[in-house]
């Protein structure tokens, strides 16, 4: 039999996902990258109309409010996001009644098609019949329909993405058990508080996976406001939930302005790539420091891998 | 009477129906280094663990000082451990990781730093204090290990596998400096390690364990030289005891491979009422012809063997030889010549030969047939 190359078998492999990201991401991408300079309504042929869309970009207040949506989006949604798988990983490394079940409990959300998962939320917050208002109403209260302030819907927004943590959670879970168990029975021994544990044990061995996802997210939350405003808000009330990703499609698909469409997506990539530039540089300065001190720890003795009883997370 | 250092009665740990750690009872006396030994999976890192309250025991009775300590969680318990990944803290540096059960309990910073300094300077570890643990080397974060429990002051020591990750020289020096240690600090000491002369060499005492359960506990000497069962006779000593299926052949012979071997007196009232018996010989208790090591004077009946490996030690030479298909471990001299293929003759020297019952394999005890 012939000796497989490692080389052979990456290309083998990747190769669907190679294809697949040239037909559907790279080339798309390099199509509105020259449609930007160009006014086009798929109807007549592109003319190339230099900077003038971008000049237009800059004068046109409704990108500004969909940017500013999107800014208060990521400042309001990444740190809960955080936070909150943080809390789950945390919570669901040691071993529990069900922990399994809980486990994967907390990601199914993620792997729901975000059409799907938008009107859930749909019906969920429907004030009529939607569970949330029918348990308002049953407790006495006034039934308040979130999506029609601007406020509560821009809030609803941030809400459905808080329990798309599924990704985050499984990095943050794997991340948390890949810490050294004899750290974390040196505290128990030391009769350590499991807050102080978690604040200078924990907390800071996980900072770089920390900082890593938060990046990823700042990402990920300019884009996963498409489908939830496209579907439940339609970017309203008084354009509260109109994100950069909406108002793109809109000016492509609504207006047939894809020229200007594609100069908004490449601001809108510039714009993200600034931002994660900002934060990859922030972290090699402070991430390194902080990943030099740690080395991959020793295997534990079999006995080394048992839980203490009583142990702080 | 003064109370032990430690004492376990009856301690047993099963996960579901598997049985880690059996029935298991043992005295340590105050100051003594007890050490336990035993292959991966003979569960001695779990007993470490139930001792300092990491895993809590199903039942039997612990005590440290005289104090039952089986309710108790682990920082109650008035112990501190040594772990084989030394446990320490990554993003503090050597001074923070001492001191870093003293600033959890809140103690006044200006003692805990005194106390730092003052067991930092005992183990030579002064100019490291302002280092991370990256920057040290493994023999000098296993110092920092020790440090850190010495700072507790406890009861007792436990230590687990604590020079494992070093090589093997620096391991040998260390060795001697905990021993040191605790024969300055006369703290009861419990040490577990899966190497064996290690154990020989580091402990007052040595306990053997095999799948959860205690085999032998005995002073070095003792364990080496009388295994109380069959697996003590092969886990203890490098090379391995020799231990080779016999027919009892009484009144003072046993039979193995159309050799009649002689055994010691003690014996010989157990030999009439076996028939399958294992002779346990050590290495260095197989004597050959010529060699200045052989002891006892040459028998009768010789036996002849070819030389199989020849395996150089420097200060020894390690000889595996075939007879008749049987492969058997000895010693000789470094300038002992010989070669593959060889003829040599042996025989056993009589005093030191180990019987055992291959039914319970358990050491027949001398004198009487049990």
């Amino acid at each position: 039999m012939r000796r497989w190359r490692t080389g052979d078998g990456i290309f083998l492999l990747a190769t669907p996902l190679l294809l697949s990201t040239a037909a559907l991401v790279v080339a798309p991408a390099v199509v509105s990258l020259g449609l930007a300079f160009t006014e086009y309504d798929a109807l007549s042929a592109p003319r190339f109309t230099g900077l003038t869309n971008f000049r237009m970009l800059w004068r046109d207040p409704l990108f500004w409010t969909a940017l500013r949506n999107s800014g208060y989006i990521a400042v309001l949604s990444v740190p809960l996001r955080l936070a909150l798988a943080l809390a789950l990983a945390l919570l669901l490394t040691p071993p529990r009644p069900f922990a399994r079940a809980a486990r994967i409990s907390a990601y199914l959300p993620s792997v729901v098609p975000d059409i799907a998962y938008a009107l859930l939320w749909l019906w969920l917050l429907n004030p009529i019949y939607g569970p949330l208002g029918l348990a308002l109403q049953a407790a006495g209260l006034e039934r308040h329909n979130l999506l029609l302030s601007p406020w509560g819907a821009r809030r609803s927004i941030v809400l459905l993405g808080l329990f798309q943590i599924g990704e985050v959670y499984v990095v943050l879970l794997a991340a948390r058990r890949e810490l050294p168990a004899e750290l974390y029975e040196l505290c128990v021994m030391e009769g350590v508080s499991a807050f102080w544990t978690f604040r200078n044990v924990t907390l800071p061995l996980l900072i770089p996976t920390i900082v890593f996802l938060g990046v990823r997210d700042v990402a990920w939350s300019f884009q996963s406001t498409f489908v939830p405003s496209l579907v439940i808000t339609e970017g309203g009330p008084e354009f509260a939930t109109l994100f950069l990703p909406l108002y793109i499609y809109q000016n492509g698909f609504e207006y047939l302005r894809f020229g200007y469409a594609s100069a908004m997506t490449v601001a809108m990539f510039i714009l993200t790539a600034l931002l994660v530039g900002a934060q990859v540089a922030l972290l090699e300065r402070w991430g390194t420091r902080q990943s030099e001190r740690l080395e991959p720890h020793p295997l534990h003795s079999p006995g080394g891998d048992t839980i203490p009883h009583g142990s702080p997370r | 009477m003064k109370p032990f250092g430690l004492e376990l009665s009856g301690v047993s740990k099963s996960y579901g129906d598997a049985p880690i750690i059996d029935n298991i009872s043992f005295q340590v006396p105050e100051g003594e280094l007890l050490v336990l030994v035993g292959p991966s999976g003979s569960g001695k890192s779990t007993l470490l663990r139930l001792i300092a309250g990491l895993v809590r025991h199903d039942g039997g009775e612990i005590r440290i000082g005289g104090r039952d300590v089986g309710e108790l969680p682990p920082a109650e318990r008035d112990t501190a451990m040594v772990f084989q990944s030394y446990a320490l803290f990554p993003h503090m540096t050597i001074a923070e990781n001492l001191s870093f059960g003293m600033r959890a309990r809140g103690v006044e910073r200006g003692h805990s730093a005194a106390r730092v300094s003052e067991v930092a300077g005992a183990l030579a570890l002064g100019p490291m204090l302002h280092r991370y643990p990256r920057e040290l080397s493994g023999g000098e974060r296993q110092r920092v290990a020790l440090a850190r429990a010495m700072l507790r002051e406890p009861e007792l020591f436990l230590m687990d596998e604590p020079l494992s990750n070093l090589d093997a020289q620096l391991r040998v020096h260390a060795r001697a400096e905990i021993v040191r240690l605790h024969s300055r600090l006369q703290t009861t000491t419990v040490y577990v390690t899966h190497d064996q002369s290690e154990a020989l060499s580091m402990g007052d005492r040595i306990g053997v364990l095999n799948r959860g359960r205690l085999e032998q506990l005995g002073t070095p000497t003792e364990v080496y030289h009388h295994p109380q069962t069959l697996f003590v006779a092969r886990f203890i000593g490098t090379p391995a005891m020799n231990t080779l299926p016999v027919k009892a052949m009484p009144p003072d012979h046993v039979g193995w491979n159309g050799h009649l071997v002689p055994i010691p007196g003690r014996f010989h009232a157990s030999l009439d009422r076996r028939d399958d018996l294992v002779l346990g010989v050590r290495p260095e208790h197989v004597c050959l012809q010529g060699s200045r090591w052989a002891r006892g004077v040459t028998p009768s009946e010789a036996m002849t063997a070819t030389v199989d490996i020849v395996e150089v030690a420097g200060d020894q030479t390690f000889l595996e030889l075939d007879v008749n298909g049987t492969l058997l471990v000895t010693r000789v001299e470094p300038d002992f010549p010989v070669k593959r293929g060889d003829r040599v003759t042996f025989w056993f020297f009589t005093d030191s030969l180990h019987l055992f019952d291959p039914g319970n394999e358990m050491a027949l005890a001398a004198g009487n047939g049990l």
